[in-house]
């Protein structure tokens, strides 16, 4: 049986369930397999799939800062250790 | 084909810059290079800007820049596969690879095969994971001095027979020499070098060329029709449908367990890094996108039909394609970058390739099983001597066996890597799979996928799957990995019980 802190902290990764969405947006090939509508003559099939890699990067993207809002709003001790190993700021910074 | 000479200075000036990169970087963030965290992982301190670079010309070799158009150029829609697959690596980046990155960190790993070891305790499924390991990426080094080869060829270079073969052994000697001097920090800044070469190329493909043929419009009106979609499902087969789906997918799960890609994640220095590069490398998929265009702009701008590259289609086959797309649109000055960028993004998978196989050697085969005890600067030494060996290997490989062998093996090295999804996935998030089944599972999922691939003859991993009167073609790694799967959940609570088992050395692997 979990207790009702784990359950909190499992709750606390919510976001990452919006990951199925890059999945589900190319899930289905009958749905993008087709010429029309064009864009700049360029087929559905196409454009669809390169505008499905623009979503799916921001999906990402918002998991990403949900995912640290969360992080920063969970317990102290919590955030400490994130800190030290994560924060990216140490020597070199974002390089 | 005639020789380029304005094309062959640019290339060959902007190689030599690469190789003056390539030796200064041992001296870019001084650490002792006797360390093999130190030589084959970086230090583990790149951060999200170095391991984009690192990461995206690791994922993104100059194969693929040669390939994935080769195969829109040849087969039509089918190739685009290459995109839903970039759309899925990420999320699976995002969740899986931090965890894993934070275990090794702590317990020192520099192997996918070092965390099974530690996590399970086994050191049989171990030297399955590094054997797997090994065995997978070998062939993959290869395939890049292919992707070399033909841009070679395309400069006008006799790539013919031993002498032919000059450059090529010439280009390697350079990469082999300063892999052994910089390790990781070689690749990782000529990899920046690499990405503004791609970049540049890419973007002034995609408005010169629509502009020389007319526009996006007219370059797909002259593609023809059956090739632009994917063959419907008629009667009782699934067709291209299932096929392309489980390409991409399969593909997609199998990337991160390569060795080299989880050399380029390892050495990141913060779980957060590993995080931001899923969303930011979304940039570099939409250029491979792009990149799997230019087949389309090679058909319609005919490149097949000019006579002055009919000896490099017979020589290369539809590879030839994106360097005559070039030829024939760019200056001469601009084709050398161009060929330039495609070979130097040879080096760089290539390298950390080579250092990838040399870190599972040394750690999981050398001193697991020779030398318990060496010292660390031994460590590093046998490990900076095996990426040598690797490389000599790798083009010994291609100036000996025919070009095709190498193309089924890293055919075959997809559906055999994918099989250590297993051990890694439940490993990372669950408790309690026995190590005696995921060998087994690993075992039969191999099998079953060599015989997928075997029964249509190595020259496609599409396999027609028949389920009840149905046909389902696909995948065969996503097959047979299926299969592996199952054996793990079936035999592990048998064998829990038949076979006591060790206690994995991870106590807290559900620690999130």
């Amino acid at each position: 049986m979990r207790t009702k802190e784990q359950r909190a902290a499992a709750w606390r990764y919510w976001p990452r369930l919006l990951l199925i969405i890059p999945f589900a947006l190319v899930a289905w090939v009958p749905f993008y397999n087709r010429i029309e509508p064009t864009l700049w003559g360029i087929p559905f099939f196409y454009w669809y799939q390169l505008a499905a890699i623009i979503l799916g990067a921001m999906v990402v993207m918002g998991v990403y800062f949900l995912d640290r809002r969360a992080g920063f709003a969970a317990d102290g001790a919590d955030r400490r250790s994130e800190q030290e190993t994560d924060d990216g700021t140490g020597p070199g910074g974002a390089l | 084909m005639n020789f380029d000479l304005t094309a062959t200075i640019v290339f060959v000036g902007l190689f030599l810059f690469v190789t003056w990169v390539g030796f200064i970087a041992a001296r870019w963030r001084k650490a002792d290079l006797d360390q093999l965290h130190e030589w084959g992982l970086g230090g583990r301190r790149f951060g999200t800007v170095v391991t984009w670079f690192l990461l995206g010309g690791d994922l993104y070799t100059a194969y693929t820049f040669i390939a994935v158009p080769a195969l829109v150029f040849g087969v039509g829609a089918m190739g685009f596969f290459a995109v839903p697959y970039t759309i899925m690596i990420y999320p699976i980046l995002f969740l899986v690879f931090p965890r894993l990155w934070t275990i090794a960190r702590r317990e020192g790993h520099v192997t996918a095969a070092d965390y099974v070891r530690y996590r399970f305790n086994s050191s049989w499924l171990a030297l399955a994971v590094a054997m797997t390991g090994l065995v997978a990426t070998m062939p993959y080094i290869a395939l890049q001095l292919v992707g070399m080869e033909v841009v070679i060829g395309a400069l006008g270079f006799d790539t013919q027979g031993f002498t032919g073969h000059i450059p090529l052994i010439i280009a390697f000697l350079i990469l082999a020499a300063f892999t052994y001097t910089s390790g990781l920090r070689a690749p990782a800044l000529i990899a920046v070098v690499k990405d503004m070469l791609i970049f540049l190329t890419i973007f002034a493909a995609i408005v010169v060329i629509p502009a020389k043929l007319g526009g996006y419009g007219a370059i797909f009106d002259a593609v023809p029709k059956a090739k632009l979609t994917l063959k419907p499902p008629s009667g009782d087969s699934l067709g291209e449908f299932s096929a392309y789906i489980t390409l991409a997918l399969g593909s997609a799960l199998a990337l991160f367990l390569y060795p080299h890609s989880l050399t380029g994640i390892l050495s990141a220095s913060s779980r957060r890094v590993i995080r931001r590069n899923a969303a930011a490398l979304s940039a570099y998929s939409f250029i491979l996108g792009l990149i799997a265009l230019l087949g389309y702009m090679a058909i319609a701008a005919g490149v097949d039909k000019n006579p002055l590259h009919a000896d490099g289609f017979e020589r290369y086959g539809p590879n030839f394609a994106v360097p005559a797309l070039f030829l024939d649109m760019f200056p001469s000055w601009f084709v050398g970058v161009a060929f330039a960028a495609i070979a130097i993004g040879a080096l760089v998978p290539a390298a950390i390739m080579s250092i990838a196989c040399a870190n599972l050697f040394t750690r999981n085969l050398y001193k697991e099983y020779w030398r318990p005890h060496c010292s660390d600067a031994e460590e590093a030494r046998v490990a900076k001597i095996v990426s040598l060996v690797v490389k000599v290997g790798a083009v010994v490989f291609i100036l000996a066996i025919p070009q095709s062998y190498a193309i089924q093996l890293q055919l075959l090295g997809g559906i055999w890597i994918i099989q250590l999804l297993p051990p890694i996935l439940l490993g990372l998030f669950t408790r309690g799979f026995n190590a005696h089944a995921l060998l087994l599972g690993w075992a039969a999922g191999t099998a079953v996928g060599t015989y997928m691939a075997a029964s249509r003859g190595f020259v496609s991993s599409i396999y027609p799957l028949e389920v009840m009167g149905l046909t389902v073609p696909g995948y065969a790694a996503l097959y047979s990995v299926a299969v592996n799967f199952l054996i793990v959940f079936v035999l592990s609570p048998v064998l829990d019980r038949l076979l006591k088992q060790r206690e994995p050395l991870d106590q807290d692997s559900n620690r999130r």
